[in-house]
């Protein structure tokens, strides 16, 4: 068991090296902190903008998409070259190779990647969501967007009481 | 210009597509069974995944006598086999001998038990999805190939088909954000341990210059396809050898890489669990065996031995104590999994000796795999149908009267119980006995205080399961719970009052695995004729 001693000798000075570290930064460094500072991710600067919206997650499947092809392109081409030399067994394997990468196309359709606008596969989600596709977008939203009867409801207020308009409720600039 | 495209023909490997049988019906069943879905609507309906999965399991299965009688007749055996029959498949990247087939039986078997009890959890959970079965499939015929594979490269390879959909299938419980965690974890951390083995194999090819097994072995010991010694970096082996220990020691989830199981355990989907404790441990511990026992047997045997010998131990204690403490049935289970782990590393250890203890080690981690295979799936099993909708009520408390609601499901249940303490007359208690048997035999002084620790660790490894057990027909207290429903604990008091469904496939499940555990403990000599042909296979 010898032959560990330097493991453990390197072991030790490692974790020492840490500690010492550690703790004479605890000891030199002045602490002055802020709630800034102590925030995650502190770089000193609050964040001033919201994280990003939401996107479809649909651009994932597209992507996807890409990288089939992408692949299969990818070892195509090698194949090609050493074809003549590959003979035979080499066309075997770049076919069951390729059925597999086109498998994988098949499942991705079935799964809807390649229908831009409405969802066909599992239509129905929530009684919340309008099935079709929106005038706005193409991206389903909850809410208000969707629902199309309190949209046009709305529209309708808003055309019979131009005089009326203070009646209009306050989310139409979200019909809009 | 001419003589770049002038064309050599490369010599191509022949492939024996029968012997491949197991890995190509278990894969391409995954595969078919993802392109059926996508075609045709008719595949999407209630429990015909399910019975697919367990017809290309049975398919599976059912190769395997063949290729057993096929590897018989061979009438002139590989030579380097020692005269066991074995034949090297696609330019030795696999070989298929008799441990192939007994690990590919036990994968087989999981596949078969965890796609029943799926049918059940997916019909409760409102899932109604083929990539699980798919997953399943694909990751059993990675765990056939890891524990096939003759060159390092191909066992990198299995253990990562293996892995990624065992990851993926972790995270598949889209509604319980727990499972999502688990599966994120499992990933990270298994990325991590995969590129420490990769490392491990680029320094052991970097000290060898080979990567098959047998000319890893052939090299240490001085001898290689040419004939020559080439001056093997034994510090540089050694490197390698103890980061494909990591690697490896990762998947079976040993001592100080332990510490992912009892998080990913509890947010997976359970009979997702059942599956990472009986395949993925059967596949790992199968490509492990084979990679130190044939590549690593000789000349390093005594080094690696070593590292075994403390993992082992203190993967025992580790599980056996921080199980005590826990108050979560999956959590519970899987510290009980690291414990049994170690457990079978003391086989290892035993098997890494000299050729007769080698053989007693060796067919004793394999009918430990055999009896915990049967007893973990199980168990998660009855877990699984306690989960209720929501698979979230896992306290040990929900455990509480199930006697005598569910007498038939507690019976089964404290079946294994019993067997995964090691009591008599279950399989347990000849795992556990020819484990610690093996380990003494070795006859040094560390051999005897480890077969020492683990007697320990079964002892106080009793203690949590039979906390199960004594739960289990304890009469339901006057339980609080039902009585303030409209307190706090409201959804706690919903969660009581739905009636535990058992799905009959399930039940089936149980009952099949508590009664292999009986059957195993009362004639433990079952199958043994496989088994020692499975253990002999691995010498070199």
């Amino acid at each position: 068991m010898a032959q560990y001693l330097p493991v453990l000798a390197l072991l030790l000075l490692g974790s020492g090296f840490a500690a010492i570290n550690l703790v004479v930064s605890k000891l030199v460094s002045p602490s002055r902190p802020t709630e800034e500072k102590l925030a995650p991710y502190e770089c000193g600067i609050v964040p001033g903008r919201e994280p990003p919206h939401r996107f479809p997650v649909r651009f994932y499947l597209i992507a996807m998409l890409f990288i089939i092809f992408d692949i299969e392109i990818v070892f195509l081409y090698p194949w090609a070259v050493a074809n003549a030399g590959l003979g035979r067994f080499g066309l075997v394997a770049i076919l069951i190779f390729s059925a597999l990468v086109f498998e994988s196309f098949i499942y991705l359709i079935s799964k809807g990647a390649l229908d831009w606008g409405t969802l066909q596969v599992n239509r129905r989600l929530s009684p919340m969501v309008n099935e079709d596709r929106t005038v706005e977008s193409t991206v389903r939203k909850v809410g208000l967007v969707g629902r199309f009867e309190e949209v046009e409801s709305l529209k309708d207020a808003l055309i019979d009481g131009n005089a009326a308009t203070d009646s209009v409720p306050e989310q139409d600039g979200a019909a809009a | 210009m001419m003589s770049l495209f002038a064309q050599v023909p490369v010599s191509t490997p022949e492939i024996q597509w029968f012997y491949l049988a197991p890995i190509l019906i278990l894969a391409l069943g995954g595969v078919l069974l993802i392109t059926l879905t996508s075609v045709a609507p008719v595949m999407r309906g209630r429990h015909i995944s399910a019975l697919f999965t367990v017809a290309t399991g049975v398919l599976a299965l059912a190769f395997l006598p063949f290729i057993a009688a096929r590897l018989d007749g061979l009438v002139d055996p590989v030579a380097g086999q020692g005269g066991r029959p074995a034949v090297d498949l696609v330019s030795s990247a696999l070989v298929v001998d008799h441990f192939t087939l007994w690990v590919s039986g036990l994968i087989s078997v999981a596949v078969i038990l965890v796609a029943v009890m799926l049918d059940g959890y997916l019909e409760r959970e409102g899932f109604e999805s083929p990539e699980w079965y798919a997953l399943l499939l694909i990751s059993a015929s990675g765990g056939v190939i890891l524990a096939s594979a003759e060159d390092l490269i191909v066992t990198f390879l299995g253990l990562e088909i293996l892995s990624i959909a065992v990851y993926v299938l972790a995270a598949l419980h889209l509604r319980r954000s727990e499972s999502q965690e688990a599966g994120f974890k499992y990933f990270i951390l298994g990325a991590l341990s995969s590129a420490i083995f990769l490392y491990g194999i680029a320094m052991v090819y970097g000290a060898t210059g080979s990567t098959t097994l047998t000319g890893v072995a052939g090299s240490m010991t001085g001898r290689n396809a040419a004939g020559l010694s080439p001056a093997v970096d034994s510090s540089l082996v050694m490197v390698g050898i103890a980061l494909m220990l990591i690697g490896f020691g990762f998947k079976v989830s040993a001592f100080p890489l332990h510490i992912w199981t009892p998080d990913v355990y509890q947010g997976s989907p359970t009979p997702i669990v059942g599956f990472m404790t009986s395949a993925v441990k059967v596949a790992a511990f199968g490509g492990m065996m084979r990679v130190f026992l044939v590549g690593f047997g000789g000349t390093f045997a005594s080094d690696w031995r070593v590292l075994v010998l403390f993992m082992a131990g203190f993967t025992i204690l580790f599980g056996s104590f921080l199980a005590i403490v826990q108050t979560n049935i999956k959590r519970t289970m899987a510290f009980s999994s690291i414990a049994h782990a170690g457990f079978m590393l003391v086989g290892l250890y035993a098997a890494a000796s000299p050729v007769a203890i080698g053989d007693t080690g060796k067919r004793a981690v394999l009918f430990y795999l055999l009896a915990y295979t049967f007893m973990s799936i199980g168990t998660f099993a009855v877990i699984s149908i306690v989960g209720k909708k929501g698979d979230g009520n896992h306290s040990i408390e929900a455990y509480r009267g199930l006697a005598k609601r569910e007498p038939l499901l507690a019976m089964a249940f404290t079946v294994l119980l019993f067997g995964q303490v090691g009591a008599p007359f279950t399989a347990g208690f000849f795992a556990k006995f020819r484990v610690i048997a093996a380990a003494a035999q070795v006859e040094r002084t560390e051999a005897y205080i480890l077969a020492g620790v683990a007697m320990l660790g079964a002892a106080v490894g009793a203690y949590l399961y039979l906390r199960v057990v004594v739960a289990m027909f304890l009469d339901v207290q006057e339980s609080p719970s039902t009585e303030m429903a409209d307190s706090a604990d409201e959804t706690l008091a919903l969660v009581e009052v739905r009636a535990l469904e058992v799905p009959p496939a399930t039940l089936a499940v149980v009952l099949l695995a508590a009664v292999v555990t009986l059957v195993l403990g009362i004639f433990p000599d079952i199958g043994s004729g496989a088994l020692a042909e499975a253990a002999l296979a691995l010498v070199r």
